[in-house]
């Protein structure tokens, strides 16, 4: 294998010997560093601007005044969609202290996911938490320009609450929203210096719903990932 | 049907012949380069986007060695196996020898056109796995047999009725052509492939080096699934798919989204960076990632290493006039349009015909002008036309013509000769000031369009009898 690996890296130092110069005069030829935001930016509310771009993709934004309307926000939606059992983030990361009563007093279960190290493990869980129809989660930041969620997986935080059921809710405080991807990058960074990755396997942008147009190329929502998407934003 | 087998100007032709292809290929073309145009107006300034996009990658592969050994490392010390493949045989080798040797029964694959050039399907069905494609459109391309027809959207040549028949047939859906019941019912039936599969197959937009992480953009949700569910999670990556830092990232998904469908990001982006952590309750809990050379570091070294900068976005085939009237089946490898046309006779040479696809083109520019990262590619095109002329390969009536032509341009009693002679000729089969048939092998133009007749007269008698007026109106 390390034989391969050498002799991989003598072709490639062998092929730049002829074309590293135009590459690295290609390389200075623009600034490397990411626009904060790519769209112009008016002095437009974030928030406003998250739930428009949010509603063009046909997801649902919901702007709440403090934690409690948020709550009682969530609960609406898990009632309108007749939901009873849920996946989601460990409750405390997602800081709405009062949620696990709100969840028993209308009828939804909520599942912890917790994938064990055999095969046969593995699958019996997953498809213990296959029928769950609401995935739960907070967030690590918002988008405004794009609309996006992003989210680090981690302890308490798994992957399949926001992917396995078919309606997905967010839950996030104003002062997460930031405008454009560049911005979201750096301030990831800055809070996980130096090394973003070292507790986290993933980092995931999550913009809008599931969707395909393999078929013809018409739209349809909810191929494998969620079709119902909701962002409720408090604060 | 294997399309490589037969010769590309009747790969064209069947593809020309064939009416729900075409009106497939319009549908779904115009609907890209509109979606592509009405995003780009919305960006305060895309140009100063692929000017930085064309800086980070042409950075990345001007330090191609370092980057590599750098994106390995992080991801070894985060739990992660990296494999060096050379070609396709050793990348195919590897992860049948993995599947084996943790006892996997069922994988699921997102898309992955690296994959798709070594054929590792094959390998894993020769091996007595199963395999399934999970990306709705991928997944109809193996239930018909068939291989994809755009980076992007590999089932635009089929239609409806066709898909409907298919899951009839395969999945014992009642008949119906309607798109979310179709929809809905591949869901059904790959939402259990993921629940009981062991291993899990994507391929990678980009290798951040200094993240140690990987990333798979998508919009359906299968390839999160495919990263996540499994135990097992192999990631196949061309080595030249790289970029050096995280923050590299807001510059080029932000084109790579805008560019292959007009979406301002992508639905899903996961940035991957190994297996889960002691503590995370849910992902893999192998990460292999596989960094494929397969021809890759030859190109690197040769006229046409630009073609490295590619980001797969697919904006290049819907731009292109000649990708718009025959598709992407007719260029008989795994990459088609004005890029595949670069890149199938560098990766797969031993194809039929391989070196007639740079002809494929009308060099109107209108990649070069699409591609968000501004490769040449109208250039390399002409370049790998003069390579298969200088290798030998022009068909003998082109060599024949070519020096009939050098012959007269270097003698103007020939050149005047012939140019009357064509004059004649041409003014001779022309009915209504058009040419519609002129004798063989001259046939193979105007089986597809008319000639236009030579004008009576040529512009050395035009000219030399405006200069003899000129002369006379200065007496």
């Amino acid at each position: 294998m390390n034989d391969a690996r050498e002799a991989m890296l003598g072709r490639i130092r062998q092929g730049l010997a002829n074309n590293r110069a135009f590459l690295e005069r290609e390389a200075l030829a623009a600034p490397h560093t990411p626009p904060p935001f790519v769209h112009p930016a008016g002095d437009d509310d974030l928030a406003e601007r998250f739930a428009a771009e949010l509603r063009k993709l046909a997801a649902h934004a919901h702007l709440c005044a403090d934690r409690d309307a948020a709550r009682a926000a969530l609960c609406d939606i898990l009632v309108a969609a007749e939901v009873r059992r849920a996946l989601s983030w460990a409750l405390p990361a997602i800081e709405l202290p009062g949620l696990a009563d709100d969840l028993m007093r209308i009828g939804v279960e909520r599942h912890d996911v917790s994938i064990a190290p055999t095969a046969a493990e593995r699958t019996a869980h997953l498809h213990e938490l296959e029928p769950a129809t609401a995935c739960i989660s907070g967030v690590d930041a918002l988008i405004a320009e794009s609309a996006t969620i992003v989210l680090l997986s981690g302890q308490g935080r798994p992957r399949l609450a926001s992917l396995l059921a078919p309606c997905y809710i967010a839950i996030a405080r104003r002062d997460q929203i930031v405008r454009g991807l560049g911005q979201a990058i750096a301030r990831l960074q800055q809070h996980a210096a130096p090394d973003l990755f070292a507790d986290h396997s993933s980092l995931t942008f999550i913009t809008g719903p599931s969707r395909t147009a393999d078929i013809e190329m018409t739209l349809a929502l909810g191929v494998h990932g969620p079709r119902d998407v909701h962002v409720i934003i408090y604060g | 049907m294997a399309t490589h087998s037969i010769a590309f100007h009747e790969r064209v032709d069947r593809a020309l012949d064939d009416g729900s292809l075409q009106t497939a290929l319009s549908r779904a073309t115009d609907r890209f380069v509109t979606n592509r145009a009405n995003a780009l107006a919305l960006v305060d300034d895309f140009d100063d986007l692929r000017a930085r996009g064309r800086a980070i990658r042409a950075s990345a592969l001007a330090q191609l060695d370092d980057v590599l050994v750098r994106l390995s490392e992080r991801i070894e010390a985060r739990g992660g196996q990296v494999f060096w493949a050379s070609d396709g045989d050793a990348a195919r080798q590897y992860i049948v020898e993995l599947a084996r040797a943790r006892n996997v029964r069922t994988i699921v694959k997102s898309k992955s056109m690296a994959s798709e050039e070594i054929h590792l399907n094959d390998a894993l069905e020769a091996a007595a796995f199963t395999v399934v494609e999970t990306d709705l459109g991928e997944y109809i391309i193996q239930l018909a047999g068939e291989t994809p027809s755009h980076i992007i959207a590999p089932c635009i040549h089929k239609t409806r009725e066709e898909i409907s028949e298919l899951f009839q047939q395969h999945l014992g859906m009642p008949a119906t052509d309607d798109i979310p019941t179709m929809t809905r019912t591949a869901r059904t039936v790959l939402r259990q492939q993921f629940l009981r599969a062991d291993m899990g197959i994507s391929g990678v937009n980009f290798g951040v080096a200094d993240a140690g992480a990987v990333v798979v953009v998508e919009n359906e949700g299968n390839a999160r699934l495919t990263t996540t569910a499994p135990r097992i999670h192999v990631a196949v990556m061309g080595i030249e798919r790289v970029c050096e830092r995280l923050e590299d990232l807001g510059v080029l998904l932000q084109l790579l989204a805008r560019s292959a469908t007009g979406q301002k990001l992508s639905v899903y982006t996961s940035i991957l960076s190994g297996p889960r952590r002691a503590d995370e309750p849910d992902g893999p809990d192998e990460f292999h990632l596989i960094l494929l050379d397969n021809g890759r570091s030859q190109i690197m070294g040769g006229d046409y290493a630009e073609a490295l900068l590619c980001i797969r976005c697919g904006a290049c085939l819907n731009a292109c006039p000649v990708y718009q009237s025959i598709g992407g089946h007719a260029y008989g490898g795994v990459y088609s349009g004005p890029i595949g046309a670069i890149l199938t006779p560098l990766l797969q040479p031993e194809l039929r015909d391989v070196h007639k696809l740079p002809q494929a083109s009308s060099l109107c520019g209108a990649c070069q002008s699409a591609c968000p990262v501004k490769i040449a590619i109208p250039d390399m095109l002409l370049r790998l036309r003069a390579d298969a002329v200088a290798a030998g390969k022009a068909d003998a009536i082109e060599r024949i013509a070519m020096a009939g032509w050098s012959q007269a341009m270097a003698n103007p009693a020939l050149y005047r000769a012939g140019g009357k002679l064509a004059s004649l000729g041409t003014r001779l089969l022309a009915r209504e000031g058009r040419i519609g048939w002129l004798p063989p092998p001259l046939d193979q133009w105007t089986r597809q369009r008319d000639f236009p007749p030579f004008a009576p007269r040529s512009f050395t008698e035009l000219w030399a009898e405006r200069q003899r007026r000129s002369a006379g109106d200065g007496r």
